[in-house]
């Protein structure tokens, strides 16, 4: 029987590149999204809310029932750093910020994650500019 | 396809560890759903966004947590 690969490898990218030439897109699970966009589904939700890399930090709102979001909604760079990663853009720590970055929200169907979402997602980044990805959970 | 360098910033490595991350950072005595730490602070935001990318730059073996304490 041909050997599989284990479920237990471990997803390893080297980063070969200096951060200050780096532009980074941050990917999320906390239920961040934009005013605008269709909030997340509290019982499960595997869709994903495109974030663009020039959004206002006051257009964000959190949609997630599984964490005391209190404080991500008033300030959501605590889960979702997005003026922190342009004001280190700015200071050349990193080259700059994706014009995509992908939030979801609260999601049960964790296989339907992994075998559709997260490599729709991976797809997406990998055709734009991206060259490290920053994962904050829920 | 070459892949994605990825970094995970996660308060609750127990849960995120079964999935695998490549790298991640956890920082020790932030509260969870403040992962970059407490609401507009934003040089210790920075200070920790910066460290999680640091690990970009760290020789480690796959699967590493790295663990930072961060002012209160």
């Amino acid at each position: 029987m041909p050997a599989k690969l284990s479920r237990k490898c471990i997803p390893y990218t080297p980063f070969r590149k200096e951060l200050r030439e780096a532009t980074l897109a941050i990917v999320s699970m906390a239920g961040v999204h934009l005013t605008s966009q269709p909030p997340f589904d509290l019982e499960s939700d595997t869709s994903y809310r495109v974030i663009p890399g020039g959004a206002a930090t006051t257009d964000l709102m959190v949609t997630h029932e599984h964490y005391d979001h209190q404080d991500a909604s008033r300030d959501p760079n605590i889960m979702f750093p997005l003026d922190r990663a342009r004001e280190l853009a700015a200071d050349g720590f990193i080259a700059g910020v994706n014009n995509k970055h992908y939030s979801l929200g609260y999601a049960q169907d964790l296989r339907a994650i992994y075998d559709q979402v997260a490599p729709e997602i991976a797809d997406a980044l990998y055709q734009s500019q991206t060259d490290i990805v920053l994962l904050t959970a829920g | 396809m070459t892949g994605l360098s990825t970094v995970l910033v996660s308060l609750s490595p127990e849960a995120s560890l079964q999935a695998g991350p490549p790298r991640t950072l956890r920082p020790k005595n932030f509260e969870l759903g403040h992962a970059f730490g407490p609401p507009n602070r934003p040089d210790l935001q920075r200070q920790v966004l910066r460290d999680a990318l640091q690990l970009l730059k760290t020789p480690m073996e796959p699967a590493t947590l790295v663990e930072r304490e961060y002012p209160a």
